[in-house]
């Protein structure tokens, strides 16, 4: 629905800005829009820590898995390229689909808006494994998903379930949970 | 107010509570300085502290765009009252979000983003910090915070330091008002003692010494001056009583010497009565004496005369050798009636001027009989240019006389020489220098020689005669003309006996005598008998006044024979009477008479402008030749007459026998 609302709002966008303005709303990957998702990817990494089995030496890289569009792969490693945490490099790996959590081997996975309708599915997939899922599908932190970006007033904002971080053993700093709203997972739903 | 003349008491006391108030006052200062300036950094501590977790806090919201979360997080400092503003910078310089006190919504904000830190600005103190995100700079952080907390803190330290130093002022006045009667108790105890001392003199006093510091010095020096002083006052009031002791016992010693010397001056008194007595006493005896020792002379004289005339020639030896006893007695009694004259101070001195050499001529005339008696050759050497003297010639001729008779008496077949001279020294002198190789004297006799009574020796007087009184007589004469009489002599050599004398005499005061007083009025007068003994009318009638029968006798014979026509008076009122109607050529006149005496006989005579003119020899036994004389009477004899004087004298006022013969004719 939400979605939806969107659309019908990027619609009248279009309409009232022009052809421009349509091309920038419907190429998602390098609009401003996913510019600040990948800063906002980036910075959730400044903000969660992971156990430390996640890691095997200190200069691994942090890897993020993108799922479903490979332009904002390639936009968020132009964000993260040459940024570190902790020693720890950046690394995007672009995936084409997920059937086994081995397939992810990653620390961090964005689910493009394309892939939402496997999100449920990947939850399931990767219960119990310590990755920070991002999705920007309404309902998905509901579904048990981590993080979930939103709009607000064509503002970037996100929503985060906690106990989901929990499960997957991430913690989240109480700064990025002060920013965030905060999400129970939706039993009825699952 | 002086600080000066404040007391000690409050000068130590304000010395105290200003020292202390004052080292408290800057201890406290300065910590208060300490403080504010140590909290200031306190606070810039604090609001970088502030800064810091605001930017900590604010990061998140700026990493992920939340421009509202950071609003929420800055308006957090609401909390914070000091806190005026506070605004998230973005990388690029924009403002991200902003925060302004409620009550202050227009602070200053600055032109351009700084560098991180701290910096005081007017009354704030603004910060800048780095709001990054694990280790990346996202933006800055302004924080603005007022300086009222510090404003607050010096307000509030500046009053508590305030009622600090005045309670501890007070403290400080109240601890050293105790402290202070230390030093000024001390003080104050040694002043009033000193007060005491000098108001009641009390030197017994003493201060009491309380410390063993300069104070208590100074109270030890101050009680020992004060120990000092009561000695010499002591010392001082035993000496006022010595003295006044001593003074009471010269009073009582003064009181005696007078009591002593009332005593002599009335022993002095009785003894000049006693001498006046005898001297009156003498002189009443002598003229006494000398009333018939005129009568011996006179009558020896006139019978030796009568005898020679009448051829009986052997008893003219014994009338001789009667005359002669008689005037040796006569001048033995002018001595001793002159010396008395001269002790009861009666000798007058009569001055006159005249020729020296007559004088001297005379004298050595008259001695002639007795220089020749012992056959020896006189000498006389005048000076030419002796001239005049002025002096009294009676009492000069008297000592003459008694140098050369004594020069004659005490020398043997010798040579006696005068020698008078007028010499020149401080003034005129005449010196009469009489020398004589006769027996001389020892020392003792010369040391004796102008003693009263005192002859060389009691054997002189009986081998040679006389009184012994000359020299003393002629030497008291020479002192009442201002001169003197020395002797140079050696025994059995001679002597030299040498009278300086002034050549003008000046006039001391002359002891003139009064006259005698009237011997009682007899009220029967006198019967008046004018006894013509010899009648010669063509001779000069001399009319002779005297009471005494004798006198009145032989002066008419001795007249009579000097061809005088003597008329006599035997009282003073009968003489005049015979004055007047005699108008005689010449009066003699005694003084000493009952009646009228011989002195207001002669004032009446020459009272009397008809009798004026007759000259009056006054013949008596009073010697004041010098008051007779000026009284008007023209020569001045001593009774007993001395014939040949008497002679001289009435010779003056003969008339010339050519005018006699003229008138006789």
């Amino acid at each position: 629905m939400r979605r939806l609302r969107l659309k019908l709002a990027l619609a009248a966008t279009f309409l009232i800005c022009g052809l421009q303005a349509r091309a920038q709303n419907f190429d998602a990957a390098g609009s401003s829009e996913y510019l600040v998702k990948a800063g906002f990817i980036y910075n959730f990494a400044k903000l969660v820590e992971w156990p430390a089995a996640s890691f095997t030496s200190s200069g691994q890289p942090i890897v993020i898995g993108v799922l479903g569009s490979d332009s904002f792969a390639t936009t968020l490693e132009r964000v993260v390229e040459g940024k570190k945490i902790e020693l720890r490099p950046f690394s995007v790996k672009r995936l084409k689909s997920l059937k086994d959590p081995k397939d992810c081997a990653c620390q961090m996975l964005f689910i493009a808006a394309a892939e939402s309708t496997h999100a449920e599915e990947i939850i399931q997939l990767l219960r119990g494994a310590s990755v920070l899922t991002i999705a920007e599908t309404p309902g998905f932190s509901k579904q048990g998903g981590i993080i979930n970006f939103v709009l607000e007033d064509s503002k970037v904002r996100f929503e985060v379930n906690v106990d989901a971080a929990k499960h997957a053993g991430l913690n989240i700093s109480s700064r990025l949970l002060s920013l965030a709203k905060i999400v129970q997972t939706n039993m009825t739903v699952r | 107010m002086n600080l000066q003349n404040l007391s000690i008491k409050r000068k130590l006391t304000l010395m105290a509570m200003l020292t202390s108030s004052l080292a408290l006052l800057l201890s406290s200062a300065g910590f208060l300085i300490y403080d504010l300036v140590s909290f200031r950094k306190l606070l810039s501590k604090d609001l970088t502290t502030q800064a810091e977790i605001v930017a900590y806090n604010s990061a998140a919201a700026m990493a992920f765009k939340d421009d509202a979360s950071a609003k929420v997080t800055l308006s957090a400092l609401t909390a914070k009252d000091d806190i005026v503003a506070a605004v998230l910078y973005t990388t690029d310089g924009r403002v991200f979000a902003r925060y302004f006190r409620a009550n202050n919504p227009a602070a200053a904000l600055p032109d351009h983003l700084q560098e991180k830190g701290y910096r005081f600005a007017g009354n704030y103190i603004e910060v800048f910090s780095d709001v990054t995100l694990s280790g990346e700079r996202l933006g800055t952080l302004f924080l603005q915070s007022d300086m009222q907390r510090w404003n607050a803190r010096a307000r509030q330290y500046a009053g508590i330091l305030g009622i600090f130093v005045l309670i501890s002022g007070g403290f400080a006045w109240f601890v050293s008002s105790k402290l202070q009667t230390l030093v000024s108790g001390p003080i104050l105890h040694l002043e009033q003692t000193m007060r005491a001392v000098s108001v009641d003199r009390n030197y017994g006093v003493r201060a009491v010494k309380s410390s063993a510091d300069e104070i208590g010095r100074l109270i030890d020096g101050f009680n020992t001056m004060l120990s000092e002083i009561q000695h010499r006052d002591k010392a001082v009031q035993r000496a006022n009583e010595d003295l006044k002791t001593r003074t009471k016992e010269l009073e009582r010693e003064i009181i005696h010497r007078k009591r002593t010397q009332e005593e002599l001056l009335r022993a002095k008194h009785a003894a000049e009565d006693a001498s006046r007595a005898k001297s009156a006493f003498l002189a009443n005896m002598s003229h006494e004496l000398r009333t018939p020792l005129n009568a011996i002379i006179g009558y020896s004289e006139m019978l030796e005369e009568e005898m020679r005339d009448s051829g009986e020639a052997e008893n003219i030896r014994d009338l001789q050798r009667i005359q002669a006893a008689g005037k040796h007695l006569l001048s033995l009694i002018n001595d001793v009636l002159d010396l008395s004259k001269i002790e009861a101070g009666k000798m007058g001195i009569n001055l006159e001027t005249f020729d020296l050499q007559p004088i001297v001529e005379e004298i050595v005339t008259t001695l002639r009989p007795a220089s020749e008696k012992n056959s020896n050759r006189v000498i006389v050497n005048l000076a030419d240019d002796l001239g005049s003297m002025h002096a009294d010639v009676t009492k000069v001729r008297q000592i003459l006389f008694n140098l050369l008779s004594n020069a004659c008496k005490f020398t043997d077949h010798g040579t006696i020489t005068l020698d008078v001279v007028r010499q020149t020294r401080d003034k005129d002198w005449i010196t009469f220098r009489v020398s004589d190789t006769g027996i001389g004297m020892t020392p003792e006799q010369q040391f004796k020689l102008f003693q009263d009574f005192a002859q060389a020796d009691s054997s002189i007087v009986r081998k040679y005669g006389g009184t012994g009184l000359g020299l003393a007589i002629s030497s008291r004469f020479a002192q009442m003309m201002q001169g003197y009489i020395r002797v140079e002599s050696k025994l059995g050599e001679g002597s030299t006996f040498t009278v300086e004398l002034p050549a003008t005499v000046t006039a001391v005061t002359a002891d003139v005598t009064p006259p005698p007083a009237p011997a009682p009025v007899r009220q029967e007068r006198a019967e008046t008998t004018a006894e013509v003994l010899e009648m010669n009318p063509n001779a000069d009638t001399i009319l002779v006044i005297d009471d005494d029968a004798a006198v009145r006798d032989l002066m008419t014979r001795f007249l009579g024979k000097l061809g005088f026509h003597a008329v006599a008076a035997e009282n003073g009122e009968a003489g005049l009477r015979l004055a007047r109607e005699l108008r005689p050529r010449i009066i003699t006149l005694d003084v000493v008479m009952p009646g009228l005496n011989g002195w207001d006989v002669l004032a009446e005579l020459k009272n009397n402008p008809e009798l004026a003119s007759i000259p009056v020899i006054m013949v008596t036994i009073i010697d004041n030749e010098a008051l007779g004389l000026d009284r008007g009477a023209s020569n001045y004899l001593v009774k007993p007459i001395d014939r040949d004087r008497l002679a001289l004298a009435l010779d003056k006022y003969r008339t010339r026998p050519v005018e006699l013969g003229a008138a006789s004719n």
